[in-house]
């Protein structure tokens, strides 16, 4: 186990990942999506996680709230832990920590909202699942309020209007409100801005953070962007090729990022202007999850590439308080 | 001065928006407009960046300059010499002389087309080359466009997001085109790879002296590519200037807005989320409903302005309103 110090104070740590391995898995098939992850939450933090596309940060989140479809999913080893009680491997008897517990809001809300409900019928169905019991004055008061503190304007004209006739910022705004009527101690964001404008998602974002001030939950953050990580972040996990290859806090990792990825994905978004010359990235492109090189994931696309990295898989290993990275450069 | 390459005046764009059988009562065709007489002009081996969020009509300009939307009375003219686009011989100049690179590379490559095959599409027919010379053609761009040898007899489907957008490029090059639409070329990509194109349009741009219209919802990759930036709204240019002047110091109210709402890994100030914001308004400035610096001449369309090397579209700047304008700033 990890020797970190506010690992005593125990209620401190909300959310426990050990060890994950995560596998689908068909007739003729078996992917390794997540190797041996670990991660940590804890009260009132915001933790981001970052990687490109298939890396699994996504299966990472659905496999925390339990929505990972199983199968072709076969989670193999390791345990989550959520304020101390394992929520996994799970059973009907302890699934109750969804909605209370851990919420989350996905990428696209119009997916996720039902498309044959109303705004507020959408709302009434998140109070019945925690207060079932409520008096229908009192839902509706819930209703009303919880809409108007996400920044909508004109609650009365939304209630009866259906996801489809929304602008994607409002239907955000609607599936933060029916987050924020749980109350969830862990929020877990997946993409929650992709896909919006900027001056919306800047508002979004802004709207998140002030409602963690609120009702004090933890935020999960899984995203592709950097800069919303810096501007959301306590610390970030970087993912690559389905394992973790560094975490820290987030201000050390823009300062001074170890691993050669993290480096590559920091100097990939353009920071000034083009006399400051070309983006500083290597040829290649992230490796498909069936077909990975042996050793390091990313050795193919590494600068400073050894001979040992095309043999062996680095371990993550603590460098400095809270650092930790996966690379042989800092053996 | 040389005379622009491109110049694009008063372009206006309308849909028809039918509305009858399930609205009731009689058939009423309503006018949507898309584009509001829109005037730029690109020179020779300039990049050209279009600024604009969901629904202000980036891809409709795209796609008006060359030439799938035919609009009436504007003045497209390419080396000063006029273009009709509704007659052929003119189209035809038009596309020797534009190539556009689509958003979504999936739907823009023929799936059943080798890639070889694909980027021979992109030469002029009257050319009258060997098969010979046609292979050492698309070798040449190949290697210009970093596509690997190996790739060129395989189709769309096999190739990554990175290396069909290559593919694209490949097709616009190959017949000697002098301007490149790129309509959001990366949104699509993840960031490492997004790095890669854009250090190769930087090459190419050198190397075969071609301008880019660069059209991308993101501020990062618009100051980092483009000589000279038009800012869209709803329709309408509300800003043109230099990248340096419109990031460092921008006029209109909307551009500040803006890049305001940027997220950069420096750092963004989240505590001030910004002002309300409104629907885009049908009459005056389309601007005023989101407005914070709104003031009575706003109800009138304001009139484009010259400030300097770039054009600024608000009453703010107009001599009469001096005045409000410096007032509302010291606030």
């Amino acid at each position: 186990m990890m020797s970190i110090p506010l690992r005593d104070k125990l209620s401190a740590t909300l959310l426990e990942v050990n060890n994950l391995q995560v596998n689908f898995e068909t007739v003729d098939r078996k992917i390794e999506v997540l190797k041996d992850i670990s991660i940590r939450i804890e009260r009132g933090e915001v933790v981001g996680v970052v990687g490109e596309s298939g890396s699994g940060k996504s299966t990472l989140a659905q496999a925390i709230i339990g929505v990972l479809d199983v199968p072709p999913a076969k989670i193999n080893e390791g345990s989550i832990q959520f304020e101390g009680k394992d929520i996994f491997p799970k059973s009907d008897k302890n699934n109750n920590f969804r909605g209370k517990g851990i919420n989350m809001i996905f990428q696209e809300p119009l997916t996720s909202l039902n498309p044959v409900y109303s705004v507020h019928d959408q709302m009434e169905e998140a109070i019945n699942i925690g207060n079932p019991a409520l008096k229908k004055k009192d839902k509706e008061e819930i209703i009303r309020k919880t809409l108007s503190e996400v920044m909508i304007r004109d609650v009365e004209g939304i209630l009866n209007v259906y996801p489809h006739q929304l602008s994607g910022g409002m239907r955000q705004r609607v599936s933060i409100a029916m987050v924020l009527i749980q109350k969830p101690n862990l929020l877990i964001l997946d993409e929650p801005t992709t896909g919006l404008d900027l001056i919306v998602q800047r508002k979004i974002i802004g709207l998140i953070l002030n409602l963690k001030q609120t009702i004090s939950s933890s935020i999960l953050l899984i995203t592709h962007d950097l800069a919303v990580a810096a501007n959301m972040c306590d610390r970030i996990y970087v993912m690559y090729a389905g394992r973790v290859v560094e975490s820290g806090r987030m201000s050390d990792i823009l300062n001074n990022p170890q691993h050669p990825y993290t480096t590559m994905l920091k100097n990939s978004v353009p920071e000034g202007y083009m006399d400051e010359g070309p983006l500083k990235v290597s040829a290649g492109a992230p490796p498909d999850l069936r077909d990975l090189p042996p050793g390091c994931a990313f050795h193919t696309r590494c600068p400073f590439v050894m001979d040992r990295c095309k043999k062996d898989i680095p371990i993550l290993k603590q460098v400095k308080g809270e650092r930790e990275v996966a690379c042989w450069l800092y053996e | 001065m040389n005379e622009p390459l491109l110049e694009v005046e008063n372009l206006t764009i309308q849909f028809r928006v039918k509305t009858k059988l399930l609205q009731g009562g009689q058939s009423t065709d309503k006018w949507k407009r898309v584009l509001n007489s829109i005037s730029i002009s690109i020179n020779e081996g300039e990049t050209f960046g279009i600024v604009g969020e969901t629904g202000s009509g980036k891809t409709t300009l795209a796609r008006a300059l060359v030439g799938i939307h035919k609009p009436k009375n504007c003045t497209i003219k390419i080396n000063g010499k006029k273009i009709d686009s509704r007659k052929r011989d003119d189209l035809l100049l038009l596309r020797r002389k534009i190539g556009i690179v689509f958003q979504d590379p999936v739907g823009s490559l023929n799936p059943r087309l080798t890639v070889s095959d694909i980027i021979l599409e992109g030469l002029p027919t009257d050319k009258k080359l060997s098969n010979e010379e046609r292979e050492g053609k698309v070798k040449e761009v190949a290697k210009y466009v970093e596509l690997p040898e190996s790739k060129l007899e395989s189709y769309p489907p096999e190739l990554s997001g990175g290396e069909k957008q290559r593919v694209s490029l490949a097709r616009t090059i190959i017949g000697g085109k002098k301007i490149l639409i790129l309509d959001e070329p990366t949104s699509s990509l993840d960031v490492s790879i997004q790095a890669q194109i854009l250090n190769l349009l930087i090459r190419l741009k050198k190397e075969l002296s071609v301008g880019y219209i660069f059209i991308t919802h993101d501020l990062n990759v618009i100051k980092y590519m483009c000589d000279r930036v038009a800012v869209l709204y709803y329709g309408e240019i509300l800003e043109q200037n230099t990248a340096f002047e419109l990031f460092e110091h921008p006029k209109h109210p909307y551009s500040e807005d803006l890049i305001g709402a940027n997220f950069s890994l420096s750092g963004t100030n989240l505590s001030t989320t910004g002002h309300e914001s409104g629907e885009p308004s049908k009459e005056g400035c389309v601007y005023k409903n989101s407005c914070p610096k709104r003031f009575v001449a706003c109800d009138e369309d304001p009139p484009i302005l010259n400030l300097g090397k770039g054009q600024v579209k608000c009453w703010l700047y107009d001599e009469r309103y001096k005045s409000v304008s410096t007032k509302k700033n010291t606030i």
